[in-house]
């Protein structure tokens, strides 16, 4: 295990290598919450109004949800995977004892702590000056069934990200298309990153909930909410759960045929 | 060491009939040639090994030569797990390379010449202090390998500067500590020196020779640095086309390859002297020096003619300078000999 954390620690270093690069990037999530705040507040400027079963409360609550969500599931720095293996840097982990797919686990998960630790700081500054309707969760189990939840859209969002790099293995050139297509298109979609999936037509709805896209941003944001009873909850959890194993499995299948695609090229 | 006491070396690397073959997509040139590639792709397979042995006992410095594209890259990324041989057997320090055990990857590593392990924004200490936690390197191996190595390659000031800031000789002396640290039992060095100054070139050449008399290592190099393999190699493995042309002592490249030796003369008179162009080639006319090239069969006849008919004041026959060969090697040369 001493291995991983000194990942972690290298990763955390590699980070704070750029100051003005993170500087920027954090300045930019913040201005990204002060636009939405500010559309969301106009749109609904009359609080008694509803579009699709929200009122104004509720969808800031669900806006400000995504994007704290999005800062924990979303941010992800696995996606230099595709890179790594089409230029053959990927040589230099191969060639040691250790392994490709808990190196990178380890830096997401550095990269999402610090992530976290400055949305953190930045939201209370923003709540403290916007002073939105935000709904507080205040049931313990709630809490830690979102905990859960967060948990599972984690490990679930690194397996579609791993999988999908690894497209690279077999189409050096085309690894940043396959990753376009699923992490931007689909996640942003299919997630309720970018609209509440409970809008949607039920017939549409009910497909997507056999699909693991919810369970990384609605589902967990759902728990938090108290929007779904018990028997829901349980049933994403198992279901997210099982798609967790699914990839799993595929993973254990595609990389060691990736390995033997590889050759070791960009040099 | 188990060996030793039995009375039998094992072999360090054993590869028998060894093929690796490669799939790739044929680009044609232009806009049209790309659109065309992405809907009718045309499959080409490159033969890059066509079925080679050789066994290496520990302990061994090993170059491999032959001109780019022969294969010896390709050698050295099997031998180290990274590609999948398309058939014939392979085994290192007892190991199938491909199975990545973690008691294999320990004991080895790979130094290519131009591929970077280091972390680019940090100070070079911090991969090591990744390596040694990967490997799982005793601390106090750790702190012994590598002030060794920082005295050996004199590196001791740089070690908490950022990669970037340093130059390539500089960051190669470190990849190599980065490579090392671990103590390996099993050493592939591709291109080394590939890039460095002659300083550089020399330093590193230094340290090569002193870590496989030091700790025993086997080695293998490859280089088209000649004097890293004169100065280096006590055999050499030569690789063409996929296949294993010689392999042998590098003095006897020579006598194998060579198909004439050298007369060197020095004469009393200027007379007849283009003469001499009857007995064999003339390579260079600086009177009195004159150099003749012979066939190798015909030297002791061309020998006995020049004394008899010439006023030779000196005479030498000679090998063909290694150099020269190993030249030869490089442009591919040698299956034409």
């Amino acid at each position: 295990m001493h291995k991983y954390f000194q990942i972690f620690k290298i990763s955390f270093q590699q980070e704070f290598a750029y100051r003005l690069n993170f500087v920027m990037w954090r300045a930019r999530n913040v201005m990204q919450i002060i636009l939405t705040f500010f559309l969301w507040n106009t749109v609904f400027y009359d609080p008694s109004r509803e579009v699709f079963g929200y009122n104004k409360e509720k969808i800031l609550t669900y806006v400000f949800g995504i994007l704290v969500l999005r800062a924990i599931v979303l941010s992800a720095r696995a996606v230099d995977m595709a890179g790594e293996i089409a230029n053959g840097d990927i040589t230099n982990y191969l060639l040691k004892p250790v392994s490709y797919f808990k190196y990178w686990f380890t830096r997401d998960i550095a990269s999402k702590t610090l992530n976290l630790s400055f949305a953190g700081v930045e939201a209370l500054i923003l709540f403290l000056i916007l002073k939105p309707n935000i709904f507080l969760q205040t049931d313990f189990l709630m809490i830690i069934l979102f905990i859960v939840s967060v948990a599972i859209a984690v490990t679930l969002f690194f397996y579609i990200l791993f999988l999908v790099n690894l497209v690279t293995f077999w189409m050096p050139e085309n690894g940043w298309a396959a990753q376009f297509l699923f992490v931007v298109i689909l996640t942003e979609f299919l997630s309720g990153g970018a609209f509440p999936i409970d809008i949607l037509p039920p017939v549409l709805q009910h497909i997507l909930y056999g699909l693991p896209f919810p369970y990384l941003l609605f589902f967990p944001l759902q728990v938090y909410l108290g929007k779904i009873s018990g028997l829901a909850i349980a049933r994403g959890i198992l279901t997210g759960g099982l798609w967790i194993m699914v990839l799993a499995f595929l993973t254990r299948i595609i990389w060691p045929r990736g390995l033997k695609r590889y050759s070791a090229e960009g040099r | 060491m188990r060996g030793d006491i039995l009375g039998l070396v094992e072999k360090a690397i054993i590869v028998d009939h060894l093929i690796k073959n490669f799939e790739v997509i044929e680009r044609k040139p232009g806009l049209i040639g790309a659109i065309k590639s992405v809907f009718s792709p045309t499959k080409k397979t490159i033969h890059a090994l066509k079925g080679i042995s050789f066994t290496i006992q520990p302990g061994e410095l090993v170059g491999f030569i032959g001109p780019n594209g022969a294969g010896k890259t390709t050698t050295l990324k099997i031998l180290s797990g990274l590609l999948y041989p398309s058939s014939g057997f392979n085994q290192v320090l007892e190991y199938d390379p491909w199975e990545k055990k973690p008691e294999f990857l320990k004991q080895i590593s790979l130094v290519m010449g131009q591929k970077n392990q280091l972390w680019w924004d940090l100070p070079a200490m911090e991969t090591f202090e990744l390596n040694r936690e990967i490997y799982e390197i005793p601390k106090r191996n750790y702190e012994k390998n590598l002030e060794e190595l920082v005295n050996l390659l004199e590196v001791g000031s740089l070690l908490r500067t950022q990669v970037r800031r340093l130059s390539l000789g500089q960051r190669m002396r470190l990849e190599i500590i980065a490579a090392l640290l671990h103590g390996p039992k099993v050493l592939f060095l591709d291109e080394p020196t590939l890039g460095l100054d002659l300083v550089a070139q020399q330093k590193m050449r230094d340290f090569i020779y002193e870590y496989n008399r030091k700790t025993g290592a086997t080695i293998i190099l490859t280089s088209h640095n000649m004097n890293d393999l004169v100065d280096l190699a006590r055999r050499v493995i030569v690789i063409d086309c996929g296949r294993i042309l010689f392999d042998g002592a590098l003095e006897e490249l020579t006598s194998r390859f060579a198909k004439e030796k050298i007369i060197k003369l020095s004469l009393a008179k200027e007379d007849n002297i283009e003469k001499l162009a009857t007995i064999g080639s003339i390579k260079k006319i600086t009177f009195p020096q004159v150099i003749l090239s012979v066939p190798r069969s015909a030297i002791a006849v061309a020998a006995a003619e020049i004394l008899q008919n010439f006023p030779v004041n000196d005479l030498t026959i000679e090998e063909i300078p290694i150099e020269d060969i190993i030249r030869r090697v490089f442009k591919g040369g040698l299956k034409h000999a």
